[in-house]
């Protein structure tokens, strides 16, 4: 269940029209003429270094200004002001980053359930509740109390997991969030994310360079030069 | 008078100092309802200040040594005053020869050596004789012992003084002498005083006088501790004067003084039967040979004058310490470049950038509170520390204690600082987001 109040999202699809990103200076970042994604399906994003993955993923988190349309069910992401957008993270979108970026001072349970210290005094124990779930399901559940710090690079991005599925949203954007894992701990760590996006019924796309993600994934896309090709077009 | 005035000036005067200190903490603690309510941003504040342990110490040892310093030099301030006024209580009404009243009070009061004219006999016999006096005690002082001053006057006048010695008994004859409680003879010990003080003291102008301590005063928190109090008939034999009685009257010490061979003195202390009698004599003595006035009036002055010093040195005690907040809130925003990134991915993952400024407002406001309060703590050892160097330099007990000035001083300073934190906060969310992310 979302949160109270919160809109139901689960399952919203994904509507890009004309999405333009551009730099300070003018030049265009991304240039995204179009994009659909169904609710609850999952979606590889590949590309070189620079070629405006990660820039897709703001745009798509509502973390950029952008032009253009980037519609999650009834909401248009570009249309909202800042605070606008950030609401609706904080009601819909789960993020993963490559490095993590856990309070490390913090025990991984206070970092999974960080949505905590914003949301509504009524939300609170039950974003704590799924915190503790999430890490559990994540094979952290014995070491909540420890500081982030102590984990391996593995553990601490099941930690930045179990953040994102804390407040129960409907979309898990993850960048890279293999890159700094070895080859093992990369896999178990995809599957694991697939597994609870597919049995939650939430929105997974995950920016990557890694070829192997594909096969995880239910869809998969190339952004080259700010551009989209489909994975046939590799 | 309005209703509100009379309301406020009818409340206890504690009541009144903790409503004026609610008034000026108002502001702060406004600011801190307003930014933290319905937030939990403790946490992230918690791994603030886990990350930047030293800087954090540092900061609050700056603030809590700023306030200490503001804190102590007030409390300090009125502890002096305090001590000066209390040193000079049982000084009701002192009558010179027409001069400067702070010279006279400096050097009666407080034995700070001064070179004064001198009251006659006929002077001091008309004061002695007029009515309502109940005590006329002539003052004479300019000799010293090892650096305690030696003072003539009457075994009355001690016993107004310390109010019953602590031990031994009053000097009876002209070569006895009571120590202060803190002079440097016990009883039983013999002195030859030496004639002036400090750098020009002449050692061995009274050779062959000495005098014996028969007892010792308790302690009245004045110069006069430190002092060895002699019969004035004796201060005026090693002088080889008259000792201000006549011949058939050899021996006698204390009043009454035979005019003809009062050789004069530098003061004269007077005291009336009543507070009011006081004033009627004040009048009296005040003409063109002569000067009275009430110590505690001419220090009240002397306080007034210093009042602007003092509105000076708390103005300035206050702008040093909003100054060194001013540095910590500035070091403060350099921290908050470091922890831009975790500031970012709270904007990121969702938090209302009112959470982000509650988190870097709430972390400013613990240095700040915390270095208050270590510097209120800071203030009280510093304000006893400046107690004992001034008690020991003066004479004069000083003892500090906070009061409500300080908690007034500290209230305003946390209050202020506590809306100057408001900036680096502001600062702190209006930072770009992706850069920071991606830092």
């Amino acid at each position: 269940m979302p949160p109270t109040g919160a809109p139901e999202v689960r399952g919203l699809p994904l509507s890009v029209r004309a999405l333009k990103v551009a730099a300070p200076d003018g030049r265009v970042l991304l240039s995204l003429p179009e994009l659909d994604l169904a609710p609850g399906t999952s979606l590889a994003v590949r590309g070189p270094s620079g070629a405006g993955k990660s820039t897709l993923l703001h745009a798509l988190a509502g973390l950029t200004e952008a032009e253009g349309q980037v519609r999650w069910g009834e909401t248009d992401l570009t249309a909202l002001p800042p605070a606008g957008r950030a609401a609706f993270r904080r009601a819909c979108v789960g993020l993963v980053f490559q490095d993590f970026l856990l309070f490390e001072e913090l025990g991984a349970e206070a970092n999974a359930a960080l949505a905590a210290g914003f949301a509504p005094p009524a939300q609170r124990a039950a974003i704590r509740d799924r915190a503790r779930g999430a890490l559990a399901r994540l094979g952290l559940g014995g070491a909540s109390g420890r500081a982030a710090s102590s984990f391996s690079g593995g553990e601490r991005q099941r930690i930045a997991i179990a953040r994102a599925l804390a407040h129960d949203p409907a979309v898990i954007l993850a960048d890279e969030p293999t890159a700094s894992l070895d080859r093992a701990s990369a896999d178990r760590l995809i599957d694991d994310l697939v597994a609870l996006a597919r049995t939650e019924g939430r929105t997974l796309i995950v920016v990557s360079h890694d070829a192997a993600l594909s096969d995880r994934l239910d869809r998969s896309i190339r952004i080259v030069d700010g551009r989209m090709q489909e994975a046939g077009d590799d | 008078m309005t209703d509100l005035a009379l309301f406020w000036t009818g409340l206890p005067a504690d009541l009144q100092d903790a409503l004026i200190a609610l008034g000026l903490l108002c502001p702060g603690l406004l600011a801190g309802i307003i930014v933290l309510h319905g937030l939990a941003p403790w946490p992230l504040i918690r791994a603030m200040l886990g990350r930047f342990g030293l800087a954090n110490v540092v900061f609050v040892g700056l603030i809590a040594v700023a306030v200490g310093i503001g804190v102590g030099l007030t409390a300090q301030e009125r502890g002096l005053r305090q001590g000066s006024a209390r040193a000079a209580e049982k000084f009701d009404l002192v009558v010179g020869t027409p001069g400067s009243e702070i010279t006279l009070m400096l050097a009666t009061v407080y034995l700070q050596p001064s070179d004064v004219p001198l009251i006659n006999g006929p002077q001091f016999a008309e004061i002695a004789a007029t009515d309502r006096v109940v005590m006329a005690a002539p003052i004479a002082f300019g000799d010293s012992h090892n650096g305690a001053p030696v003072i003539g006057t009457t075994a009355e006048f001690v016993t107004h003084l310390s109010g019953g010695l602590a031990a031994g008994r009053i000097f009876q004859t002209a070569d006895e002498a009571v120590a202060g409680a803190y002079a440097p003879l016990g009883i039983g010990a013999a002195f030859t005083p030496s004639h002036g003080h400090g750098p020009a003291t002449e050692t061995d102008a009274h050779q062959g006088f000495a005098y014996t301590v028969t007892g010792r005063m308790p302690p009245t928190g004045s110069p006069w501790d430190r002092a060895l109090i002699v019969p004035v008939e004796g201060v005026w034999a090693v002088h080889g004067l008259a000792d201000g009685h006549a011949p058939e009257n050899a021996g006698r010490i204390g009043a009454p003084f035979d005019p003809d061979y009062f050789p004069g003195t530098p003061a004269v202390l007077v005291r009336a039967e009543a507070l009011w009698a006081n004033y009627a004599l004040k009048s009296r003595f005040t003409r063109p040979d002569m000067m009275a006035f009430f110590p505690g009036t001419v220090l009240a002055q002397l306080h007034a004058i210093m009042g602007d010093v003092r509105a000076a040195m708390s103005l300035l005690a206050v702008v040093t310490q909003v100054l060194v907040t001013v540095a910590v809130l500035a070091g403060l925003m350099i921290l908050m470049r470091i922890f831009a990134r975790g500031l970012a991915l709270l904007r990121a993952v969702g938090a209302p950038v009112r959470y982000v400024f509650a988190v870097v407002w709430g972390y400013s406001a613990l240095l700040i509170v915390a270095g208050a309060l270590a510097g209120m703590g800071v203030g009280m050892i510093a304000a006893a520390l400046l107690s004992r160097i001034v008690t020991a330099r003066t004479d004069v007990l000083v003892s500090a204690s906070l009061g409500w000035p300080e908690l007034h001083l500290v209230a305003g300073f946390v209050s202020l600082t506590l809306l100057l934190a408001l900036l680096p906060a502001w600062l702190a969310v209006c930072r770009p987001l992706i850069p920071d992310l991606r830092a």
